[in-house]
C-alpha cells in the first residue's frame, strides 16, 4: 500500500486504474461471484433435498424419470410406516447407545491422556508422545485385521464391545494432539497456584483444566460424534446381527437388490431421520468443526 | 426390543470392567513407573511426577499394547500363513506376499485391479477434487457479504459423505434409466440450444476418453501400467538424457531423479517378464531397450561409470528373467517354446553387452545398435514367426469368438481382441523411433535436444490418438456382437452409432451400471466432498500476505500472472497436503465403494481398503487379509513420511 501511494504522489498521472476496478465493473463483479456461489451452493444442498423430497413420495412415483423435488402430495405416512417398525426403533436405540458409550470413554479418556502430555513433566514424556505421535500415520486398515482377531478370540463379535471398549484406551491421536494443542495455551500460574494449595494432579485436571478446555472438548466431542454416527465399517464387521444393527447398517440394508421396485421413499425416509442429528449437530457447533479442521488437517 | 437392551446391559458390564481395568492397570505402570526412576536414584519429587503423568498417560499406553502393538506384531505372523478363522495356521512363507505384490492368481489379480482403481482415483480423481477445493476456497475468499453461510455450504457434504444415507440418494440420483442427473441433462439439452451442445461435447470427451482408456488398456483392466506407462517413462528417459548436459543447478537435479526414476523403472520392467503369466519377453524387450538404450546413450556422451552401472544392473536382472522362464511351471508343457524368450533376451542383452565391452567408436555402436534394434521389433512385432506363443491369450480373458458364444456373459471389459492390437504396436513405434532419433541424433546440442523431445511428444500423441482409435473399435466390435445375438449392450450402448457422427443427445451415462462411467460417478461425489480441502486452501490463502499482490501490482502483473506467481507458490504446501491426503483417500475409500457399487461393476470401482473388506471379512482369509493390510500400511506410511519430509521442497518462505 505504501509503495503504491509513494509511487502515485511521484507520478500522479502514471497509475492507471484497471477498468475493472471502476464502481460499475466491482458490481458486476460482485454479481457475478454471488451468482456462481448460488449455483455451487445448488450443487452442494441438492443430494440433501432430493432426499427430503424423495422420502415423501409414492412408489410410484420414485420408480419413474422425474425432475420435480417436491412430490405431488406429501406422503406423510412414509414417516409414519417407519415408525411403526420395531427394527427401526432398534436400531435408532443402538445408535445412540453406542454413540453415547463411545463419546463418554473416548472423551474422559482422551482428555487425561492429553493433561499428561500438555500439564505435567515426567520422565519419559517425549517417548511417549512421540511414540503416539507415530500412530497418527498408521492407517485405520493397518490394525482393521488383528484387532479382528483379537475380538474374535475374546469372543466379542456379535456384541457392542469391540465397537465401545477401544475408545475407553484413548483411541485417536489426532484428538489427542488436538487438545493437548489447546491445553498447553492455558496459563501454568494456575496449575503452579493449585499445586501450592496442595491439590493433586487429579484435582488440577477435573477442577481447573477441564472447565478452561471446554471449547476444544466441545471440538473433540462433536467430531466424534459425526465419525461415530456415520461409522459404517465398525457395525458392519462386528455387528452381525439383527438385535445389534446401528442406523447405518439399517440404512444400507434396506437398499437391497432382491427388492423391485426399490422402494427409494422409504429409503430416503430412514436416510432423513438418520441424517438428521449430524445435521443438527453440525448446524450447532459448526465454528468448532471449522476450527478443528484448521487446526489439525484432519477431517475428524 | 428385549433382546437389544439385554445386549446394551451387557455391553454397559464390559465397559464399567474396563474402567476398572483401566484404573488398576494404570496404577500399576504408574507404580512400575516410580519404582524405576527411585532404581535410577531419582529425586523423591521425580518419582512423584513419574508416578502421575504415567497415571495419566496409561490409558493411551495400555491401550497402544493392547490394541496397536500386540495385534499388528500378530499379524505380522498371520501374514505369512494361511490362517482362516476357526481351522488351523499353516506356515506358508512369503505366498501371500507374492501373490498379491505379483498380481499372480485370483486374489493377486482382484488387488491388481483394486490398486489400479485406486491409481485411477488418484491420477484423474485427486486432480478434479483440488482443482474444485481450490475454486471454492478462491470463491471464499472474496471480500463480500454472507461468505460464512457459503462456507457452512460448501462444507456441509463433508461431514454427510461418510455416511451411508447421503451415498444412497446419490446412488438414487445417479440411476442411468431414469435418475435425476440423467434427466435433467436430458430435458436441459433438449429445451437449451447451448445446453445441447453441451452436452453432446461431453458425451463426446467422455467416449473419447473411455475409448482411449479401453484402448490403452487392451481390455486389460491394468493394461496402462503395461503399455502407456512405460512408453511414457521411455520418452521421460531419454528426453532427460537428451537434456542432461543442461547448466547446473535445480534443473539439473531434476533430471538427475527423473533419470534415476527411469533406469529404475526399466530395471522394473525387466523384472516384471516374470510377473506375466506365461513369461512375457514383451516386458523383457521393453525393459532391455530401456535399461540398454539409457547405457549406450550415457557410453555415447561418455559417461562410462554410469553406462557400466545401468548395464550390470541390467544384466543381472536378465539373468533373473531366465531364471524365472526355465523355471516357470508352464515351461516344462510340450508345447512350450522357449526360443522367443531367448531372442528377447538376446536382444535385450546385446545393447547392455554392447555399451560395457566394445570400444567406444560412435559410429559402431550406432550401426550395431539400429542393427540390432531391427531385430528387436522383428522379434516384438512379428511374433508368428516364433510360433505365436507370445500372444497366446491368458484364458481369462474373452474373446470376441467366446463373447459370441456367451452374449450374456458380463466379462466385456476384460475381453481382448483375439490378435494383437495396434495400442501395442503404436507403443513399439514410439520407443523405437525415440530410440533411433536418440541415437542418430545424438545427444550434446540444444537443437537436437528439442527435436527429440517434441518428435517424443508429437510420437507419445499419437500413441495416444491411436489407442483412443482402437478402443473405440474395440466398442464398435462388441456392439456389433451384441447387435448379431440380439442379446442388450449394457456396457457400451455409448457407442451404438459410429464415433464419427456427433453424439446424440437421446444418449446418456451409464454411470454405476457400467465398468466406464461408475468410476466418473464416484469421483463426482468425492468433488462433491471436498469440503475439507477447501478449509485446508482456505486458511492457506488467507496467509498469503497482502503486500505481495500489492506489489506485483506497482509492477503491473495482470490477474492470471498474480495468481501463478504469487497465489500457487505461496500456497503449495497446502496443495502438497491437500494432494499426499488425496492420495490417501483414494487407496482408504470404503464407504462409497461399498455403497455405491454393483454386482456387474464391483471389479471397476473396487479400492484397496475394499478388496481388503471383501478378502477378510467376507471370505474370512485373515492370513491374506493381514498382508495385504500390511502392503496397504507400508505404503500409506511412505506416502505420509513423503509428506513431511519432502514438504520441505514446496516453497514456504516469503
Amino acid at each position: 500500500m505504501d509503495v503504491a501511494r509513494r509511487y502515485s504522489q511521484d507520478k500522479p498521472v502514471a497509475v492507471n486504474v484497471p477498468r475493472w476496478r471502476s464502481p460499475v465493473w466491482q458490481h458486476l463483479r460482485t454479481a457475478l461471484i454471488y451468482a456462481v456461489l448460488l449455483a455451487a451452493s445448488a450443487f452442494f444442498l441438492f443430494p440433501m433435498a432430493w432426499m427430503g423430497g424423495t422420502s415423501l413420495k409414492t412408489i410410484e412415483e420414485v420408480g419413474q424419470p422425474q425432475l420435480n423435488l417436491l412430490p405431488m402430495s406429501p406422503q406423510w405416512q412414509n414417516y409414519a410406516k417407519l415408525f411403526q417398525e420395531e427394527q427401526f426403533y432398534r436400531a435408532y436405540a443402538n445408535s445412540i447407545f453406542v454413540t453415547a458409550v463411545v463419546l463418554f470413554g473416548t472423551v474422559t479418556s482422551i482428555s487425561l491422556v492429553a493433561f499428561s502430555f500438555a500439564r505435567l513433566e515426567w520422565p519419559g514424556k517425549r517417548i511417549v508422545f512421540a511414540l503416539m505421535l507415530s500412530t497418527l500415520m498408521l492407517p485405520a486398515q493397518a490394525t482393521l485385521v488383528p484387532q479382528y482377531v483379537l475380538f474374535f478370540n475374546l469372543g466379542w463379535i456379535r456384541t457392542f464391545n469391540p465397537i465401545t471398549i477401544p475408545g475407553f484406551f484413548a483411541g485417536g491421536a489426532a484428538l489427542v494432539f488436538l487438545l493437548r494443542q489447546f491445553m498447553m495455551g492455558i496459563p501454568k500460574e494456575l496449575d503452579e497456584a493449585a499445586m501450592i494449595d496442595g491439590a493433586n494432579p487429579l484435582q488440577i485436571w477435573w477442577h481447573i483444566i477441564m472447565p478452561l478446555s471446554r471449547p476444544a472438548i466441545a471440538t473433540v466431542t462433536v467430531f466424534l460424534f459425526v465419525g461415530q454416527w456415520n461409522n459404517l465399517i465398525n457395525p458392519l464387521l462386528y455387528l452381525q446381527k439383527a438385535e445389534l444393527y446401528t442406523m447405518p447398517i439399517y440404512v444400507a440394508q434396506k437398499h437391497n437388490l432382491q427388492e423391485s421396485p426399490i422402494p427409494w421413499n422409504d429409503i430416503m425416509a430412514a436416510s432423513v431421520l438418520f441424517v438428521i442429528p449430524v445435521l443438527v449437530v453440525f448446524l450447532l457447533t459448526q465454528r468448532y468443526f471449522i476450527e478443528g479442521i484448521t487446526l489439525t488437517g484432519t477431517k475428524g | 426390543m428385549q433382546v437389544a437392551l439385554q445386549y446394551q446391559l451387557q455391553n454397559l458390564g464390559w465397559a464399567f470392567a474396563t474402567v476398572i481395568f483401566i484404573i488398576v492397570g494404570s496404577l500399576a505402570v504408574a507404580y512400575v513407573a516410580k519404582t524405576v526412576a527411585r532404581w535410577r536414584g531419582s529425586t523423591p519429587a521425580t518419582q512423584r511426577r513419574a508416578f502421575w503423568g504415567f497415571l495419566f498417560a496409561s490409558p493411551w499406553i495400555i491401550g497402544f499394547v493392547i490394541f496397536v502393538l500386540g495385534p499388528s506384531l500378530t499379524s505380522l505372523y498371520y501374514s505369512f500363513t494361511n490362517y482362516k478363522l476357526g481351522s488351523a495356521i499353516e506356515w506358508n512363507g512369503i505366498d501371500n506376499y507374492r501373490q498379491f505384490i505379483l498380481g499372480e492368481g485370483a486374489y493377486g489379480r482382484r488387488f491388481k485391479q483394486a490398486m489400479f482403481n485406486s491409481f485411477y482415483y488418484a491420477v484423474v480423481g485427486v486432480p478434479l477434487q483440488i482443482i474444485a477445493a481450490l475454486g471454492m476456497a478462491i470463491l471464499l475468499n472474496q471480500k463480500i457479504r454472507g461468505i460464512r453461510i457459503f462456507r457452512l455450504i460448501f462444507y456441509t457434504p463433508v461431514i454427510l459423505a461418510g455416511g451411508p444415507a447421503i451415498l444412497l440418494a446419490w446412488r438414487y440420483m445417479l440411476n442411468a434409466n431414469g435418475g435425476f442427473i440423467n434427466t435433467a441433462m436430458q430435458s436441459l439439452a433438449q429445451k437449451f440450444f447451448l445446453f445441447d451442445w453441451l452436452y453432446r461435447g461431453f458425451i463426446f470427451g467422455m467416449e473419447a476418453f473411455n475409448g482411449l482408456y479401453a484402448g490403452l488398456s487392451r481390455g486389460d483392466p491394468i493394461g496402462p501400467f503395461k503399455y502407456a506407462i512405460p512408453s511414457l517413462l521411455a520418452v521421460l528417459a531419454l528426453a532427460t538424457l537428451a537434456g542432461s548436459d543442461w547448466t547446473p543447478g535445480k534443473r539439473e537435479r531434476a533430471i538427475r531423479i527423473v533419470e534415476i526414476l527411469a533406469v529404475t523403472i526399466g530395471l522394473i520392467l525387466f523384472a516384471n517378464g516374470i510377473v506375466a503369466e506365461p513369461v512375457d519377453p514383451l516386458w523383457i524387450v521393453a525393459g532391455g531397450l530401456l535399461t540398454g538404450g539409457m547405457a549406450l546413450a550415457y557410453t555415447l556422451r561418455g559417461r562410462a561409470k554410469a553406462a557400466r552401472n545401468v548395464a550390470i544392473g541390467g544384466i543381472v536382472l536378465a539373468g533373473v528373467v531366465l531364471a524365472g522362464v526355465l523355471l516357470h511351471p508352464s515351461t516344462e508343457e510340450a508345447s512350450f517354446d522357449v526360443t522367443p524368450y531367448l531372442l528377447a533376451l538376446a536382444a535385450a542383452a546385446a545393447p547392455l553387452a554392447l555399451s560395457l565391452f566394445l570400444p567406444l567408436q560412435r559410429r559402431w555402436v550406432l550401426a550395431v545398435g539400429l542393427g540390432l534394434l531391427v531385430v528387436i521389433l522383428a522379434v516384438a512385432i512379428v511374433p508368428q514367426q516364433f510360433g505365436g506363443t507370445r500372444w497366446q491369450l491368458p484364458l481369462r480373458y474373452l474373446t470376441l469368438q467366446t463373447a459370441l458364444e456367451q452374449p450374456d456373459s458380463t466379462d466385456y471389459l476384460t475381453a481382448v481382441y483375439p490378435v494383437e492390437t495396434p495400442s501395442a504396436f503404436w507403443f513399439y513405434g514410439a520407443l523405437a523411433a525415440v530410440l533411433v532419433g536418440a541415437m542418430w541424433l545424438g545427444t550434446r546440442h540444444e537443437r537436437a535436444r528439442r527435436w527429440l523431445v517434441n518428435g517424443a511428444l508429437v510420437i507419445f500423441g499419437l500413441l495416444l490418438i491411436g489407442s483412443t482409435l482402437d478402443g473405440i473399435r474395440y466398442f464398435n466390435a462388441f456392439d456389433q456382437i451384441a447387435a448379431a445375438t440380439g442379446s442388450p449392450n449394457y456396457h457400451f450402448s455409448l457407442f451404438r452409432s459410429a464415433i464419427s457422427t456427433i453424439p446424440d443427445n437421446t444418449r446418456v451415462p451409464l454411470w454405476l451400471t457400467s465398468e466406464l462411467w461408475s468410476k466418473p460417478a464416484l469421483i463426482l461425489i468425492t468433488m462433491w466432498s471436498s469440503g475439507a480441502s477447501m478449509l485446508i486452501f482456505l486458511a492457506a490463502l488467507k496467509g498469503v500476505p497482502q503486500s505481495l499482490y500489492e506489489a506485483a501490482e506497482v509492477d503491473g502483473a495482470n490477474r492470471l500472472q498474480k495468481f501463478f506467481k504469487i497465489t500457487l507458490p505461496m500456497i503449495s504446501p497446502a496443495m502438497f497436503y491437500n494432494i499426499v491426503i488425496g492420495l490417501i483417500a483414494a487407496l482408504q475409500t470404503f464407504e462409497t465403494v461399498y455403497i455405491l457399487q454393483t454386482p456387474n461393476t464391483v471389479d471397476s470401482v473396487r479400492s484397496a481398503a475394499f478388496f481388503l473388506y471383501e478378502r477378510t471379512f467376507r471370505e474370512q482369509a485373515i492370513g491374506q487379509g493381514a498382508s495385504l493390510s500390511w502392503i496397504l500400511a507400508v505404503i500409506i506410511v511412505v506416502l505420509t513420511v513423503m509428506q513431511f519430509r519432502y514438504s520441505r521442497w514446496v516453497h514456504y518462505e516469503v
